[in-house]
Formats: C-alpha cells, structure tokens, sequence
C-alpha cells in the first residue's frame, strides 16, 4: 500500500477532472458518450451536490472520481493521484469513500458492525484499529444500539446510515453519494442530509451529493448541473435556482419557487431565499414593513 | 421489524455464540462424519443428547428450529415409513398389504434421528455463528489448501456473501409472487404444468434480479477495497479458548465412546 502523508499533499488536495470523456460501447458497438470533455475542481472540504436528470452522466461522474470507471480521454487526479495508475488505486478508493443509491445491494455482512468494518479489514488493519474506527463511524451516524441487528431488519434510513458508516470507517477525504435518498421515506431523507451537513462542518469530509431532488441539495456549499454529458451550470445553489432555462428541466426547491412567485406579484424580498428560515425572515420584515 | 428467517444468524451472548467458529466447524464435522459412518444406537442416542444440549446452551428458542421448515418434517416422515415399510423382517403388525417389521421401526427411528442431528447441527452453527465469524473460521481452518492454490479467500467470502442475501432473496422472491398473483398468474391452479409455468415466473424474475445485486455488490466491495486477498484481520481475530477445548473433548468423548459401546 501507498503510504502519503496529508501535508505532501496540500497544494494537490481537492479531486481534478480535466478534460474528461467517458464513451460506453452498447451491444451494437454504437458509441454512447456519457461524459463530454468535462472540467471540474472539486475542493477539499466543500460541500457539492450534482444534479440532472437521468441519463445526464451523473452516475458516470460519480464512478469516475474513485476509478471504479476510467476516463476514456483526459485525467481524472485524487490528491494528485491520477486514477489510471494502477498502484495507487486502493489507496484512492480509501480516500474517496462511495454510498450507492440501493441500499440493500451494497451491504455485505449480515451484522452492522461486521459491515463497518468490512473496509478497514480490507485495508488490513490491526485490530485494535479497526474495532476503534467501527466505534466511531457507529457514532457517528448514531447506530450504537444497532451494532448487533441484522441489516434486513433494520429501515432503509437506517441501512444507508450503515452504508455511510461503512465508507466513513475507511476514514475517506471525501465521500460521494449516488442517490443516497431515492428509495427513502421523508424522515429517512430529512436524517440523511442531516448526518451529511454535520459529516461536512464538524468532521471536514468533503461531500458530493448526486440527486434529481434540487431538495436535496439546498443546503450544498455549490452546486454542478449536468445536461447530457456536459456541465450544464455550476454555482451556489441560489444562483444555480435563478436559472431560467429550460435546457435544464429540473425543477427548483419549492421555498424558492414561492420566492419567485411571490417577487411576480410584486411583493419584495429582496434577499437570496433557499432556505425555510431565511423565507421566515423575509416575510417577517415584508410583514413589518408593510404595517 | 420482519420476520427472522429460519437459520439466519441470531445475535446472542450464549456460550455457544462465544465459542471459536472452527470449533463449532470442526465439532459439527465430526458429529456429522460419526453418525454417517456408524448407525448404531449409542452413538445416534448420545449424539441427539449432545445436540440438545448445545441447543439448550445457545438459548435458541427450540420451537423457531424444529417449526421451521414445514417440508423438512415431510421428509423426516416419509423416510421413517419407507423404512417401516420396505425393511424385511420380522412383521411385528400389517396394515393391508404392507407389512411393517420390527427391524423397520428401528432402522427408522434411526434414520430420522440421523437427519433430525444433520439437521440441527447446520442450523444451530448457521444460528450462533455470524457469517463473517463463519468465513474467518473456514478461512483459517482451510488455508493450507491455499498452498494447492486452491482460493480459500474468495471462497470464504462467497460463503458469507450467500448466507447475508439468503432473507434479501427470500423476500424478493415473496413481492415477484404477489406481483405476480395481482396480475392474475395461477399459482393454485389443479394443472401441475401450468404451477410449474407459474413458478418459472417468479424464477426468472429472481434471477435476473440477483444477477443486477450481484453487478451492484461488487462494485460497493470494491469502492471499500475488496481484492480478493486474505483478511489477516478476521482470522487473526479468532481466539480459541479453554472453553473450545472443552466443547471439542465432550464431543470427541462422546462420538468415540458411542462408537465403541457400539
């Protein structure tokens, strides 16, 4: 294994796309092209949340980042580490941890803690260690009183939980989600997004949220749109929920489009509404000024 | 919460969930080798003793073991009539025209206890031993053969990864049938062709599912550095005690004494 030390590494943290093309080959050896000549800087501690619809290359993407797929042209680099090298591949998997969107096909084990621990396992870890990392990721997530269930007993929220864990034991710089709230009921959704604001601020893991819900990803530090292989848009999420195109058919979050509806009918709120507080503000100060 | 499935891995504190996984592997081995190779009654009698009481000690509830499988009682009884029935010897009574000899009870009796101890042995260690303890006993108990290059690692991991989706499955395998009746599919039909059609329809559904888990498990198993090497940490992770090497004596004793007195 590669051994690299963080402060190596500095000037090379973040996750660099450049240039990247991804073409698939169908059972006719049609060319599909997933990916179109994308460039992207992801920095180390960001919050970013991708969004497009289906079949916009955003599982492609995702894949991409911890060289489960290689680019058919251009770079993809993790802390400088270009994907395509064989050797350091494990090395990149570990740093950049992966929870997929069904929650059922990517556990292993039929004991939570075994599940967790499953990646440092693999990493060959000693013991001592590894217990100490499963300790943690379980608190984390807060599954402490589930250690010893049985992942089919447990609700969907609560096995992607495990998911998370499972990847945040690995302890990854960054940590992609592919989906992780689609086969979700609201609570499950609602705790999962949770979990990943405070993963981002108090334990600086970088977060890249794939979703086709713009709900999800309101409280994202930045957000990338894709269209059909190319990036589409890429700002903060008020920016990005300004846009008015139609190239991008997703729609905003509904707080912001009862901001657009009530700025139409003449009322004004004049400051950048995403979330549920700040419309509470701006209709309180409308109230005031009104009376 | 869902139903537990029968033989899935129940979670517990009792001895029997503490002990090693080879030496409830190798016990297991031993039980089973014994009451294949020799039919006599000591070692069938004393082997079902043996069994119950690791039964007793798991503190598994005795009725989810013996209830659960409705079909595997089908078996147990057509197994100890056909060996009432077709044993020559002396008649002891008849029923029409089938004769029932002494010789026949006995070789029954005998046999269905020898399925019922084959029966309780898989399921109790399948029971108490969680799988991934399971696949580090098998690891470390077949790893010389790693030196025939046989994949001792992958195969363990293979184990485990089967036993975890068996209650995925089952349930799957529950939703393609009622999807399956909702659209009218005849699963009670009398025609004993058009059920076996039917069960084709639930059958290649599930396949076709299992084989889309098994594309999205290995990637997640790689995302986590899965490649296929030995896990140092888990076999290292086994420890066998004094309590194992009790558990293997009381075996070993009572598998050779029942032999011998036999």
């Amino acid at each position: 294994m590669v051994v690299i030390k963080k402060d190596d590494f500095i000037s090379m943290q973040g996750i660099q796309l450049s240039n990247v093309t991804k073409e698939y080959f169908n059972s006719q050896n049609d060319k599909f092209c997933a990916l179109k000549a994308v460039n992207l800087a992801i920095k180390f501690g960001e919050f970013v949340g991708i969004a497009g619809e289906n079949g916009s290359g955003k599982t492609t993407l995702a894949r991409l980042l911890n060289g489960l797929l290689l680019p058919s042209a251009g770079r993809v680099t993790v802390n400088g580490m270009d994907t395509r090298q064989r050797r350091v591949i494990k090395e990149i998997r570990r740093l950049v941890g992966m929870v997929f969107q069904n929650p059922d096909n990517q556990l292993v084990s039929p004991v939570v803690e075994e599940e967790i621990a499953f990646g440092p396992e693999n990493l060959n870890l000693p013991r001592q260690e590894v217990n100490k990392r499963v300790e943690k990721a379980l608190q984390i997530v807060g599954l402490e009183n589930l250690r010893q269930k049985s992942p089919h007993m447990l609700s969907g929220g609560q096995k992607q939980r495990v998911a998370i864990a499972a990847a945040l034991a690995m302890q990854p710089d960054y940590l992609v989600l592919d989906e992780p709230t689609s086969m979700l009921d609201q609570t499950g959704r609602r705790r999962i997004l949770e979990h990943l604001r405070k993963l981002n601020r108090k334990h600086g893991i970088t977060i890249i949220l794939i979703s086709h819900n713009m709900e999800d990803l309101i409280g994202a530090d930045r957000i990338i749109m894709l269209h059909q292989g190319r990036i589409a848009g890429d700002g903060t999420p008020w920016k990005i929920f300004q846009r008015d195109d139609h190239t991008v058919a997703l729609k905003p979050p509904n707080i912001v489009r009862m901001a657009q509806i009530l700025r139409k009918r003449g009322y004004r709120l004049d400051q950048q509404i995403t979330t549920l507080e700040q419309m509470e503000n701006g209709i309180c100060r409308l109230l005031k000024s009104t009376t | 919460m869902k139903k537990m499935k029968l033989g899935s891995y129940t979670p517990g504190t009792s001895l029997i969930h503490q002990l090693d996984p080879r030496t409830k592997l190798l016990s297991g081995l031993v039980v089973i080798i014994v009451i294949l190779v020799d039919n006599s009654w000591p070692v069938l009698v004393l082997n079902t003793v043996l069994i119950f009481l690791v039964l007793y000690l798991s503190k598994i509830s005795p009725k989810s073991v013996l209830h659960g499988v409705k079909w595997l009682w089908i078996i147990f009884a057509a197994s100890f009539i056909a060996h009432c029935v077709c044993t020559q010897g002396e008649p002891w009574f008849s029923l029409g025209p089938l004769v029932v000899s002494k010789e026949g009870i006995s070789r029954g009796l005998a046999t269905f206890l020898r399925l019922l101890i084959l029966y309780l042995c898989s399921t109790i260690l399948t029971m108490t031993t969680s799988p991934m303890k399971l696949a580090g006993g098998l690891e470390a108990l077949f790893a010389p053969l790693i030196y025939l290059r046989v994949p001792v690692n992958q195969f363990a991991m293979l184990i485990t990864i089967a036993l975890r989706f068996i209650p995925t499955l089952i349930e799957e395998a529950e939703t393609i049938t009622k999807a399956q009746k909702s659209r009218g599919a005849p699963f009670a039909s009398p025609k004993k062709m058009v059920r076996l059609k039917t069960t084709l329809a639930v059958l290649i559904p599930l396949v076709v599912s299992s084989l889309q888990r098994a594309t999205d498990l290995a990637v997640a198993m790689e995302s986590r550095c899965y490649t296929g090497g030995p896990h140092h940490s888990r076999t290292k992770n086994l420890c066998f005690g004094r309590y194992d090497l009790v558990a293997l004596a009381v075996t070993v004793v009572i598998c050779i004494s029942g032999t011998i007195v036999g």
